[in-house]
């Protein structure tokens, strides 16, 4: 299916959390400051409902999401109050994809885990919790996987400084 | 399956250095790397071991995180690319076309047709490249010397194919946004061909003396089967999924650049595992998938030097890029897995986000939950089927 | 009185004759119980000689054998086609650091090397390197062999043990329960000749197997049948009792680093490879002798013909042939080794047990039915 059918069935089957989506579009004209959005289109769901959503879609036989692609975070600069959640995900049987935003505000970066929907997801919400700072609430394991334990920060944030040394060697 | 309560005992405070369970009289926790011979690289598993009965198994990565992705946020799109190459440095060309792809996606361009061709010939050959290391490696864990060595002749003639089009080895850099960095070489593509005649022979050596050994079987079959249900669950892609007998390449399901047109001449099979020597899913499913997959990839060669267009090789575009506003996903068939990069613009000349999924990632994250059960020797026939490398896990 | 105690328990032939002819050039200020002791020494002297000169070469073997396999030509460079490599190695094994690892067990680590090689070169005492030169010509010939032999697992395991380290603990576990298990087939195995032969001397058996120009060979099935699977049992075994591929776990290069021998380094660890190098030669030497004809070759036949049974040359041709009979078998192993991927060891355990140790049975047993039944109405048995 096309963005338009899947949208339409997700609306259909009511999938918990879907708050919108996004449509790449040209820039507007009469705007000049708009730089309009290309690429690919996207929904935003609430993030305390996305593993309701990520179950749902991958239930419902028409949707069939069943594989979880990825599972990452973007920090879309420094004035932006939120942290965009973006899951991406894959159906084998009806061969589309589906991408799948959450903003969370970098306050309070903390959210339910999707651990328990898709096994694939621990290690990706490992990952971005270690950089960019997000509590997967019920991750059963929720160790750094690429930095070392006592890492201080959170790298991959825009603002994010990069400490002077580690251990006594220095990051200069 | 690793609990959370071991899990935070092996978790030191912050600021100590992690040490291991002490030692008990049954339970003997091992430590499989940073250095060792097996692990394809820089990563370390912890395995609990009963005498020779593995309970438990926990893979600490880290070791060759390089922070590609926060470069990717510092240098301009086209300066990341030799980044990209050294992920998955057994396989860059397919690296290099995975981030050209999302960055074309993104920008909207279109690719001349000579250089989509010469891309895919390249990106087949890489396949072909890695699946040699990926089942001559296999080999060499399971005790077989020689195969590693044969087909590390084929592989030098591979490189010494890349040397020509593009002056390097093993990183590339050679796929660029709009195409490929220049035309190739006068009798290359004729050399190419000769590769594939003198491949196919060879192809069938290797079959012969590990594919089918008596004892190699009997070191793979039945061990570390992988269910397609649990395949699915943990976003397995690449011979990892179609070892287990899942119907799934993107080349076909998904296609990009020109596998419309090769799919539809029929040229390639998708080669599944098929349990025909254990269970399905096994080990030897997951490296008879490899070993099939590079006579196809030969024949996706032979297809493209067969309808080779004349044009040019790179797109029209600017010496500086800059990206149109907006986000971009391209997942492409690494030899791994599902090689994605996904790539936040805003317009300017650096990339918002570079994220790159990596697929030995995710595959590696199987391991927790099909080591436990096996033998201390089947761990390393378990590992090595995975098919991993280290650069692209920790990126 | 001393001196006739000390030469009463000096072994017989080949340290004898050295005694005599010690005591025929001595000199009278010297003592005469000086005489055996050197005797031996020499002796042993020219075992340890014997088997370094075996165990060098075999090395230089070994990496042109690997090489030309694996499409590429080994060491070039020590000399013509590397043959000096071996030496440099020796030498550059010589210099390293004696190291002991910390909280290793340092007696037994120093031990176990030293265990491993001696059990090997006592081995060496009872094998007949030419029909009139050996050292000790015991009854008990290949029965001494195969227990001298067994005594390396103890070595093997305590170098396991001492080495503090789990990967190498692994490793001596894993080989002290192969080299148990395949003691069964290859002893019932060489039952096979032992019952046609009827004794356990070395140069006893080789002798029953001349005459006919070859023919006498009890490879050969009009001998008996059952010898050729008694052969190929025996070869598999000697694989896993010298820890050759595909038996080759213990030191499982690719799983635990190297297995026992993991912590060991420069000459200790050279050790530990002379004794396989010679253990693969002695029991290789133990199949010719058993089932190829041992001293029997065209170029002794014709050394006897031309210089008389006995003579020096015959000897020295006699001795040349087993030598070469004894690396045809090494060429084999290696062969093997660098064709074959690695057997797991449950699956070594299980062939050893349920499948070689009954076939074993079932081949004495077929053997003996036919030396009882069959052997006195084959014409060329008789005589």
């Amino acid at each position: 299916m096309d963005f338009r059918g899947i949208l339409d069935r997700l609306q259909v089957v009511g999938a918990p959390g879907l708050l919108g989506h996004d449509l790449p579009r040209p820039p507007d004209p009469k705007d000049k400051k708009d730089k309009g959005r290309g690429g690919d289109p996207f929904v935003w769901v609430e993030p305390e409902k996305l593993p309701a959503f990520l179950e749902c879609c991958r239930d419902d036989a028409r949707l069939s999401l069943e594989l979880l692609v990825d599972l990452s975070a973007v920090d879309p600069s420094k004035d932006d109050p939120n942290l965009w959640v973006v899951t991406h995900l894959l159906s084998l049987a009806l061969r589309h994809r589906l991408e799948v935003k959450c903003a969370l505000p970098k306050a309070a970066a903390t959210m339910p885990s999707s651990a328990s929907v898709h096994r694939g997801a621990q290690w990706h919400e490992r990952e971005c919790a270690e950089m960019f700072g997000i509590t997967f609430r019920g991750h059963p394991d929720p160790r750094h996987i690429l930095l070392p334990e006592d890492w201080i920060g959170f790298p991959l944030r825009k603002d994010y400084v990069f400490p002077d040394e580690y251990h006594g060697i220095s990051c200069k | 399956m690793v609990e959370t309560k071991d899990a935070q005992r092996t978790t030191a405070d912050p600021g100590k250095r992690e040490f291991m369970l002490d030692v008990r009289t049954q339970d003997m926790e091992v430590n499989m790397g940073p250095q060792h011979p097996a692990t394809h690289g820089v990563m370390r598993i912890l395995v609990r071991a009963d005498g020779e009965v593995c309970t438990g198994a926990q893979p600490h990565l880290g070791y060759l995180h390089r922070c590609a992705e926060k470069i990717g946020e510092n240098v301009e799109w086209l300066q990341y690319l030799p980044y990209t190459d050294r992920y998955d440095y057994l396989a860059a060309m397919n690296n290099n076309l995975g981030y050209s792809m999302a960055v074309e996606k993104l920008m909207g361009i279109e690719i001349p047709r000579r250089a989509m061709m010469i891309r895919t010939i390249c990106a087949e050959l890489n396949r072909i490249g890695s699946h040699l290391i990926a089942f001559g490696t296999y080999g060499l864990d399971i005790g077989a010397f020689t195969p590693f060595l044969y087909m590390f002749r084929e592989r030098e003639w591979m490189m010494a194919l890349f040397e020509k089009i593009c002056g390097a080895r093993l990183t590339y850099s050679y796929i660029r946004i709009g195409g490929v960095f220049n035309d190739a070489p006068p009798g290359w593509l004729s050399e190419v061909e000769r590769f594939c005649d003198v491949f196919e022979e060879k192809w069938h050596e290797y079959v012969d003396l590990l594919m089918v050994n008596h004892i190699f079987v009997q070191r793979t079959a039945n061990i570390g089967v992988i269910p397609r249900a649990m395949a699915l669950d943990f976003g397995l892609t690449g011979p990892m999924l179609r070892g287990s007998g899942v119907d799934w390449d993107l080349r076909r399901d998904m296609p990009y650049e020109l596998y419309v047109e090769i799919w539809k001449s029929g040229c390639f099979q998708i080669p599944l595992g098929k349990g025909e020597r254990g269970t399905l899913g096994d080990c030897w499913d997951r490296s008879y998938v490899r070993v099939m997959e590079m006579m196809e990839s030969i024949q996706i060669v032979r297809w493209c030097l067969g309808s080779i267009a004349s044009g040019p090789v790179i797109a029209d575009i600017p010496k500086t890029i800059r990206v149109p506003n907006g986000e971009a996903y391209a997942g492409i068939e690494n030899p791994r897995g599902e090689l994605g990069h996904y790539v936040v613009s805003d317009g300017g000349k650096v990339a918002i986000r570079c994220r790159v999924r990596g697929p030995s990632f995710t595959n590696l994250a199987v391991l927790e939950e099909i080591l436990p059960g096996a033998l201390i020797a089947d761990t390393i026939a378990i590992i090595g089927s995975t098919d991993i490398v280290v650069g692209e896990t920790d990126r | 009185m001393l001196t006739s105690m000390l030469a009463a328990s000096v072994p017989q032939t080949g340290t004898n004759a050295i005694n005599d002819f010690l005591a025929g050039v001595k000199p009278d200020y010297v003592p005469g119980w000086a005489v055996p002791l050197t005797a031996i020494g020499i002796a042993v002297g020219l075992t340890v000689a014997i088997i370094s000169v075996v165990a060098m070469f075999s090395v230089w073997l070994e990496r042109k054998v690997a090489g030309h396999i694996q499409c590429r030509y080994g060491p070039m460079r020590a000399g013509w086609h590397g043959w000096l490599q071996p030496i440099a190695d020796g030498v550059k094994l010589l210099l390293k650091e004696d190291l002991v690892p910390l909280g290793a067990d340092r007696v037994l680590y120093v031990l176990a090397p030293a265990l491993v090689l001696a059990s090997v070169l006592a081995a060496m005492a009872v094998y007949p390197l030419a029909p009139g030169f050996f050292f000790a010509d015991i009854d008990l010939g290949i029965f001494f062999v195969l227990a001298m032999t067994s005594t390396t697992t103890i070595g093997v395991v305590m170098a396991g043990w001492s080495s503090n380290s789990k990967w190498s603990l692994y490793g001596a576990m894993r080989e002290a329960a192969q080299v148990v298990a395949y003691e069964i087939p290859l002893g019932i195995s060489l039952l096979v000749p032992i019952m046609v032969a009827g004794s356990f001397n070395l140069l006893e058996v080789s002798r029953a197997q001349t005459g006919f120009f070859g023919l006498n060979w009890y490879i050969w099935p009009w001998i008996n049948p059952f010898m050729l699977p008694a052969f190929v049992l025996f070869f598999i075994a000697i694989l896993a009792e010298t820890k050759r591929a595909p038996f080759d776990l213990p030191e499982a290069e690719s799983e635990l680093v190297a297995g026992f021998m993991t912590e060991y380094s420069g000459i200790r660890w050279s050790f530990f490879f002379m004794e396989e190098y010679a253990a693969m030669f002695l029991y290789s030497v133990v199949g010719a002798f058993f089932f190829f004809g041992g001293f029997e070759s065209p170029l002794t036949w014709g050394a006897a013909k031309l210089a008389g049974d006995g003579s020096v040359l015959h000897q020295v041709a006699a001795g040349t042939t087993l030598v070469v009979k004894g690396f045809a078998g090494v060429f084999l192993m290696m062969w093997l080794r660098w064709t074959l991927p690695r057997v797991r060891i449950d699956q070594v355990m299980t062939l050893g047990y349920k499948y070689l140790t009954p076939l074993a049975l079932v081949c004495v047993l077929g053997a003996g039915l036919w030396e009882v039944f069959l052997t006195p109405i084959l014409p060329w048995r008789h005589g």
